[in-house]
């Protein structure tokens, strides 16, 4: 199998600095100029980090279930260490996912927590993230713990679906998701500012943590220096 | 809540746009840091071979 090469352009800083101007101008937006909602008052305002959130954190298990279908009809580690970026920045978005909807909990419904199916469904994909992160640790081959993780992240990403319909398949205590076209037009400019602010937060994440399992992958794959024995015996 | 109508509620806002500003700082931070370590060691490699 061949080692895939690194890229070192400075394309993931542009899309860094792009979403940090995004998110400040997003959350501007979101806590000063944008009204408090009519039953919610200003709590809803966390919307404006949580969806944005909920939306980037769905895109990066979707890239990861790509890098997994596409490693595994070309046996290709570059799509590996694309799924290992996707698949870290899929679970820190996924943990900050689960504490803004606690604490957009706390104040509407009154509990930090509950085992709603929309909820319960998020928690599953977060640890069903952290297991295959942990598995890849453990497994010192890389083309087996390319294989296993691909294999992984398609039976976890069984979930994500069910996470999107679970507010329409259950009627339970979370909301119908929030979009442009479910909230007021006032609220569109902070929710699509921040929106954009996290996914080109999230690329330039990825990309960054793919460079990373690629140096890490080169390390791995490269032949072993000769030992000082070897290369004596060798000359003589 | 007063009324169905939920009552200042700022320090949630705030918890929930600081929590959020500081994963991605402490994240963005530990990736750079770890960029320049691996860089740093595939030098090594190099020089090596």
């Amino acid at each position: 199998m061949e080692i895939p090469s690194v890229a070192t352009s400075r394309t993931p800083y542009v899309f860094l600095a792009i979403g940090v101007l995004c998110l400040l101008a997003g959350s501007y937006a979101g806590l000063a100029v944008a009204p408090a909602e009519q039953y919610m008052g200003n709590v809803q305002r966390i919307m404006y980090v949580h969806v944005p959130t909920a939306w980037n954190w769905m895109l990066a298990i979707l890239f990861s279930f790509g890098s997994a279908i596409v490693f595994l009809f070309k046996n290709d580690l570059k799509w590996d260490n694309r799924l290992e970026g996707g698949l870290e920045v899929g679970t820190l978005l996924a943990f900050l996912l689960c504490c803004q909807g606690a604490i957009w909990a706390k104040p509407t419904w009154g509990v930090w927590w509950d085992w709603d199916p929309r909820l319960t469904t998020t928690a599953v994909l977060l640890f069903a993230s952290l297991g295959i992160l942990a598995l890849r640790k453990f497994v010192e081959d890389p083309v087996k713990r390319a294989i296993w993780s691909s294999v992984a992240t398609i039976i976890a990403s069984i979930d994500l679906p069910i996470v999107y319909y679970s507010v329409k398949w259950w009627n339970s205590l979370h909301q119908q998701q929030s979009s442009p076209s479910t909230v007021s037009s006032q609220f569109h400019l902070p929710l699509r500012l921040n929106a954009f602010g996290v996914l080109f937060l999230m690329i330039g994440f990825i990309m960054i943590r793919t460079r990373i399992a690629a140096y890490r992958m080169q390390h791995e794959l490269a032949a072993p220096p000769l030992a000082i024995g070897e290369e004596a015996g060798e000359l003589a | 809540m007063s009324g169905g109508v939920v009552v200042g509620g700022w320090e949630y806002v705030w918890m929930a746009y600081g929590l959020t500003s500081l994963a991605f700082l402490i994240y963005g931070v530990t990736l750079i840091t770890r960029i320049r370590e691996e860089r740093l060691r595939a030098s090594m490699d190099g020089n090596r071979e």
